[in-house]
């Protein structure tokens, strides 16, 4: 199921089919000006059908959204045999917003068969900057800055020392290797806004102790500088044989926080974390490398990332941010929601799928307020006052 | 168990403190809602509160309607059935600011007016605008997805809510969401929240996703002497790389209760960003319309002030709501025109070109001449998958039709079915939304 059902430019949206892969779409309508904004990493193989099920973001995500905010409608067959058709091209129409709770739902509601999607005008420039800064701290109080100030860039992405140099053995010297980090930051719309905007991001970074700042001057130089970051997860081979990787969130200006206390949880676990991750967003991406062929090592991996996602919590983040629930952070669930928040979803799942056939283990943890019979605290009203 | 209405007022007072319970029937009886008179009017001051009257309500079997600043409460059929009114308006706090993060919480009493004045000193916003937008409350824009005309930049309420804290019709005090502005953990309860009117839960508390201000906005309006016309004009923008942050269709009437330049149409266009960057599409506007012949000059920011006046809803006006497609504009338009006799010819017809959404606002239609609109706009959208919904109109046309419209039956079934998993005992809003629920 992987076609293109109708492109309706006059509208700006398409209808396609689940399997049909992310990119595929974009190829479909770029020759006439246009492009299907969610750009997860994995968009040359992975699905719109995924996308859909996983809510999936991307570097763009930052100015353009995620999954959701492009999806239009969608027809599904719920987990109780139902074919359902909900949403469409046109807005405004009655009830409850079904197409915005089946978004993310990773599959736990049912089949999607077809969705209708958004397509956006391909903006008239696009600049993409490259700074380099002597500590992860300059460079979190540079991408704090930036957000504050009042810019949104369509990606700001951030490369630690361990990935910067796995990239440039891996691909070749692209990121100056002194540099203990490096932010991505591409501007797109007219070329007005995007020249205005270079030159304030620039200052910003510079201001912050960037060592260098260098902008791409045409396509070529702009596609050499996502390289790197395009194919870092690949690179990572360079550095491990085997690593975790986490999806949390935290507010972004938490993050020259975060950077400080994850260096401190590297250490005491002693382990090698490395990062790339969609700053701009607060969406961090830690590796954490570990040897598969020891038990011991894997054990102290785990524990990292266990308390690395209890620390972005606790700074008010969340548990991910665009990879999804599935089987690994089900358990994770109840340090963002409380047992009537995790009730409220074990019900609405149900309504979908009564019988508990789709997707069964995954999104909700094994936990009272996801079973039946359980029933959340009310309020307590006083005694006697019904006399 | 029943109890007397006594004791329920008494639980009432015992938990809100007795000042913040009207029982006096004077007052109860200039709050009735489409002729039904609330028996107890609440004015929570916390979620607490509200969760203990949602808890009397549950057990003793009550209808809650609750109500923000009351501008919308002409959106559906009217109530089956109103025990309690819920004055939320003294939930008017920010909870939780993060300026840096442009993220902020409220309570859902506060006014679009109230958190505006907050942010104002700072350059972010929440650019959600619709008509009368100031007083109305955050609470009552979310229930009903309310929008504006910056939409057409922005999206909607439900492209801003991050996290939704709710009372559940029993009494059950739930979270959905987060506080960051990218979360995909469990499901998206804020969607479900968005636009179901708290037929499944009071929204208490909101937290938002703010936006920047542009350094500078400003807007231009094209003239035309038809709406096909109209129409072809903005399919080009929309093709071009323009980025306006309001793309707005106006009819005759509405340029000119926006004191704009008079014409049959009008498109106004704001741009909004870096000043060179508004003078050059400005530029680029002013170039694409002498390639098309087309009239088009800059107007004062004034325009939005004017319509946001103009617009704001009204006693006895009947609104709608159509969602159409930017493709189908002109029919859209061509089957109001047609629909309404000349003397009623004074609707206001605005809308988001850029995304086939409209407004019709009248005022002093007979119920028939409403009723025949609504028909021959549901039959045209009907083709291709749009809808028309009555925002607002006095009880009596809304009596005589079904303000939302046809939900395909097996959508419908599955949205009873949610209905029914989380009030099943119609205790918030019975009869207002979708399908009698």
């Amino acid at each position: 199921m992987d076609a293109v059902l109708e492109i309706d430019l006059p509208n700006r949206c398409a209808v396609v089919q689940p399997g049909l892969i992310n990119l595929w779409l974009t190829t479909a309508v770029s020759d006439r000006g246009y492009f299907f904004a969610p750009d997860p990493s994995s968009q040359m193989v992975s699905s719109i059908g995924g996308n859909v099920s996983t809510n999936a973001g991307g570097p763009h995500c930052l100015k353009y959204g995620v999954t959701t905010n492009h999806v239009l409608g969608l027809e599904m067959v719920t987990g109780a045999g139902e074919l359902v058709r909900i949403g469409g091209k046109a807005a405004e129409r009655p009830g409850y917003d079904l197409t915005g709770t089946v978004v993310g739902s990773e599959g736990t509601f049912g089949l999607v068969t077809a969705i209708t999607v958004r397509l956006l005008h391909t903006p008239e420039a696009v600049k993409t900057a490259l700074a380099t800064f002597a500590s992860m701290t300059e460079a979190s109080e540079a991408v704090s800055e930036i957000i504050a100030s009042g810019i949104v860039p369509a990606a700001l992405e951030m490369l630690d020392a361990a990935i910067i140099s796995a990239i440039n053995a891996s691909i070749g010297k692209i990121y100056p290797d002194a540099a203990d980090a490096v932010l991505l930051i591409e501007l797109d719309g007219p070329r007005a806004e995007v020249e205005a905007q270079a030159e304030r991001v620039a200052t910003i970074c510079r201001r912050h102790g960037a060592v260098s700042v260098t902008v791409a001057a045409d396509e070529m130089e702009r596609a050499l500088l996502w390289k790197g970051r395009k194919e870092a997860a690949g690179a990572v081979g360079r550095l491990t044989s085997s690593y975790l990787l986490q999806d949390a969130v935290v507010p972004r200006s938490k993050l020259p926080q975060i950077m400080r206390e994850m260096k401190a949880i590297a250490a005491r676990h002693r382990v090698v974390i490395a990062n790339v991750f969609h700053a701009g967003d607060g969406n961090l991406h830690p590796l954490i490398c570990y040897d598969d062929r020891s038990a011991e090592e894997l054990e102290r991996a785990k524990q990292a990332n266990e308390e690395l996602l209890g620390a972005c919590i606790a700074l008010g983040g969340s548990v991910t941010g665009e990879h999804g629930v599935g089987l690994d952070k089900a358990k994770n669930l109840p340090l963002q929601y409380g047992e009537a928040d995790l009730n409220f979803m074990f019900r609405l799942r149900r309504v979908f799928d009564p019988a508990g056939l789709m997707n069964p283990d995954k999104l909700l943890p094994s936990h009272p307020a996801c079973g039946e019979g359980f029933r959340p605290k009310r309020p307590v009203l006083p005694a006697g006052a019904w006399i | 168990m029943a109890v007397s209405a006594a004791s329920v007022a008494g639980v009432f007072a015992e938990r809100l403190g007795p000042e913040r319970l009207v029982v006096d029937p004077g007052a109860l009886s200039a709050a009735a809602i489409d002729g039904h008179t609330p028996r107890w009017l609440v004015r929570p001051a916390s979620i607490d509160h509200v969760a203990a009257v949602l808890a009397v309500a549950w057990d003793e079997n009550l209808a809650v309607v609750p109500r923000g600043a009351g501008t919308a409460l002409g959106l559906g059929p009217p109530p089956s059935r109103v025990d309690v009114l819920l004055d939320l308006t003294a939930l008017d706090h920010v909870l939780e600011d993060n300026p840096d993060d442009l993220t902020v919480s409220v309570e859902a009493g506060i006014t679009a007016g109230g958190l505006a004045e907050r942010l104002a000193g700072r350059r972010q916003w929440l650019p959600v605008d619709p008509p009368g937008w100031r007083r109305r409350t955050l609470g009552g824009m979310t229930a009903t997805n309310a929008a504006g005309p910056l939409r057409a930049r922005y999206g909607t309420l439900r492209d801003l809510v991050l996290g939704v804290r709710f009372v559940q019709a029993d009494g059950v005090v739930t979270w959905g969401g987060a506080r960051v502005v990218k979360s995909v953990t469990g499901y998206d309860i804020p969607k479900l929240m968005v636009g179901a009117l708290g037929t499944l839960g009071v929204v208490c508390e909101l937290t938002l996703r703010l936006h920047p201000m542009p350094d500078a906005e400003q807007t231009w309006l094209a003239t035309f002497t038809s709406v096909e016309a109209a129409q072809a004009f903005v399919a080009r923008v929309v093709d071009s790389s323009l980025q306006p942050t309001r793309l707005e269709l106006l009819n005759e009437a509405a340029l000119r209760v926006c004191h704009a330049p008079s014409a049959p149409f009008g498109v106004a266009v704001a741009i909004g960003s870096a000043h060179p960057a508004v003078r050059e599409q400005g530029e680029r506007l002013a170039a694409l319309g002498s390639s098309e012949g087309v009239r088009i000059a800059a107007v004062g920011d004034n325009v939005w002030t004017h319509y946001d006046t103009a617009l704001a809803p009204a006693e006895g006006e009947v609104v709608l709501r159509i969602g159409s497609l930017p493709s189908r504009l002109a029919d859209t338009v061509k089957v109001i025109e047609r629909a309404l006799p000349a003397a009623e010819r004074a609707a206001l017809i605005t809308g988001c070109a850029a995304l086939g959404t409209l407004r019709v606002a009248i005022t002093g239609a007979d119920p028939d001449t409403v009723r025949r609109l609504v028909e021959d706009l549901r039959a045209l959208t009907g083709e291709f998958g749009g809808a028309v919904v009555i925002e607002s109109a006095p009880t009596a046309v809304r009596t005589g039709l079904d303000p939302w419209g046809p939900v395909e039956p097996a959508t419908l079934n599955l949205m009873r079915a949610i209905k029914q998993e989380f009030d099943s005992r119609g205790v918030l809003n019975p009869g207002r939304f979708v399908g009698g629920l």
